[in-house]
């Protein structure tokens, strides 16, 4: 049997407070990421995905519960488990008193990477991360943008089978994170296993073959996105295209109340939850007093099952 | 590259961006010895007896600059962590395939570096413009207790850099360590004829220790109990303090 990349077990961290009390950052999650896979923590701001990176990667100790990274227990064996992984933290980290070109070499003396194979690397790292004009320069002197590219760049300067990501994209401009993304790619099927936390649900969307949405420290939903789309029965998006739309027509729209209502000009966005049937038919008695020209129906965009969820548990 | 060389060569990278800093670490204690040191021999008109041998008073100091270049390396060393959490890279460091150890004794390891340099210098300075009457033979002892003391100091400073999420606050911390440790020591007078409430803590504070040691390998002086007892002591210092840091880093989060 194949060990699993990333293995989690009823995790639970409590931190306490500076007042005493217990906070639960995370309450019994469990996942497990085969090898080459790129999986996804989705989740609000405090829901415990940056909590469960830092555990990973050994920085912040678990309350109970296990979890290994190729086999390599994180609590029992935590330099064994460093250097299986390259993380980028959420925070930008950077050597800002140093150049680009010491950032990424450092960074690769630091995993081990010889300076023979660190200098090697160096040249298409720099080309495929846009850095070669500010090669030279101190890092402290360049855009926040810029800082999350080196950040970024330097896991790809060596060789560890797990990369941890937490929201590593922000900040990015769009075509660098789509070439981040088409690497990481790249990446997993060379055999990598990616494991990323975003708030960019269309990110996660495209990018990972399986998700996890944690909320509040739980496990709120897991697994591929047409398994999560299940959860989410009886929600459509409906895309419509009026010859005219008046406010009548929009009148009427919100009369089938639906869960979310967007009208642009003659096309109107709307996202139910109900039966299919119903709808279609109330659709149909609009249809006659408003001719439709274009009608289309798909299942929940990722989104749409993330803010349902969030509904749900609060 | 070993961990230990790796973080060796990051912390020499970011001390050469600032050779200001670096030339001030080396510069203070030689300001010290040649103003202090030349005023004060001027102002007492006469010798320091330490361990039935009398000496002038930069020769008497020499050894405590020399504890003084140990604690300011140190200091300025273990500052750099507020740098590396200003620019996000603290907890990145965390995350390396390094362990704590090696990250702390790899950081301090190019500044030991300096402060032996700070310390040939004091030496140099001591020797040719003061005729400071230094025991050639035991300079490599010198350089072990400037090694040992160095790393203890930094490790003790770390544990506040570490723990301490303010640098106003950490810079209290260093500002009163600087205070109390090098004049409540016996860095700059004899201790044996101050009063009890001040020879008791400064028999305690390791600053004592390392310059009672210094005071041995560069001037012969000294009970060879007693330098036992304090060059074990200053050894166990920096153990303990490694100790306790390591444990900071792992609590850093």
């Amino acid at each position: 049997m194949t060990t699993a990349a990333i293995d989690v077990e009823d995790l639970r961290k409590v931190y306490r407070t500076k007042n005493g009390e217990s906070l639960r950052a995370l309450d019994g999650v469990s996942f497990q990421v085969p090898q080459g896979r790129i999986y996804g923590l989705l989740g609000p701001n405090g829901a415990g995905k940056s909590t469960l990176v830092k555990i990973l990667s050994t920085i912040t100790p678990l309350t109970s519960g296990r979890a290994a990274v190729l086999g390599f227990d994180v609590a029992r064996q935590p330099l064994a488990t460093r250097q299986q992984l390259a993380v980028v933290l959420q925070q930008t980290a950077t050597e800002s008193l140093l150049t680009v070109r010491d950032n990424l070499l450092i960074y690769a003396y630091l995993h081990g990477v010889t300076s023979q194979i660190a200098h090697q690397r160096l040249p298409a790292v720099v080309e495929e991360f846009e850095l070669g004009e500010q090669l030279r320069d101190t890092v402290q002197e360049l855009s926040l943008g810029t800082k999350r590219r080196i950040q970024v760049a330097k896991i790809f300067m060596m060789d560890a089978p797990v990369i941890i990501l937490d929201e590593a994209t922000t900040g990015m401009d769009p075509l660098m994170k789509r070439r981040v993304m088409d690497r990481l790619r790249a990446e997993a099927r060379n055999g990598r296993t990616i494991l990323l936390t975003t708030q960019v649900l269309s990110e996660a969307e495209e990018l990972c073959e399986s998700i996890m949405i944690l909320d509040r420290g739980r496990s709120m939903a897991s697994g591929s996105l047409p398994e999560l789309r299940k959860l989410s029965t009886n929600m459509f998006r409906v895309n419509l295209l009026f010859a005219d739309t008046n406010g009548d027509l929009v009148s009427r729209l919100e009369a089938l109340n639906p869960v979310q209502l967007q009208v642009n000009e003659n096309s109107v966005e709307m996202v139910f939850h109900g039966e299919e049937a119903s709808l279609l038919g109330k659709l149909a008695d609009i249809s006659r007093d408003m001719p439709i020209l274009q009608f289309e129906v798909r299942g929940p965009t990722l989104e749409e099952i993330f803010i349902k969820l969030m509904k749900e548990a609060r | 590259m070993t961990g230990i060389g790796a973080v060796f060569y990051r912390d020499y990278r970011q001390r050469m961006t600032n050779i200001g800093f670096v030339f001030w670490d080396l510069f203070v204690p030689l300001a010290y010895l040649m103003l202090f040191g030349i005023g004060f021999e001027r102002m007492m008109g006469g010798s320091v007896a330490v361990g039935g041998q009398a000496f002038g008073y930069t020769a008497f100091l020499l050894p405590g600059v020399l504890g003084m270049v140990t604690f300011s390396v140190a200091m300025n060393t273990s500052w750099g962590f507020f740098m590396d959490k200003d620019s996000g890279i603290f907890y990145e460091l965390l995350t390396y395939p390094i362990t704590r150890t090696q990250l702390l004794i790899g950081k301090i390891s190019f500044n030991v570096l300096l402060a032996v340099i700070g310390s040939v210098l004091a030496v140099v300075l001591g020797v040719v413009a003061m005729d400071a009457p230094i025991h050639v033979r035991l300079l490599p002892l010198t350089a072990a207790i400037v090694i040992a003391a160095t790393a203890g100091w930094f490790f003790l400073f770390s544990v506040f850099a570490i723990k301490l999420a303010r640098m106003d606050a950490f810079n209290t911390v260093t500002s009163a360590a600087y205070i109390l440790l090098m004049f409540l020591s016996s860095m700059f007078y004899p201790l044996k004829d101050l009063p009890i409430w001040f020879r008791v803590p400064a028999y305690l504070n390791p600053m004592t220790w390392q310059v009672d040691l210094l005071r041995f390998s560069l001037l012969g002086v000294g009970s060879t109990t007693t330098l036992l007892l304090e060059g074990a002591a200053t050894v166990l210092f920096a153990v303990v303090c490694l100790a306790l840091a390591v444990r900071a880093l792992n609590r850093a989060a």
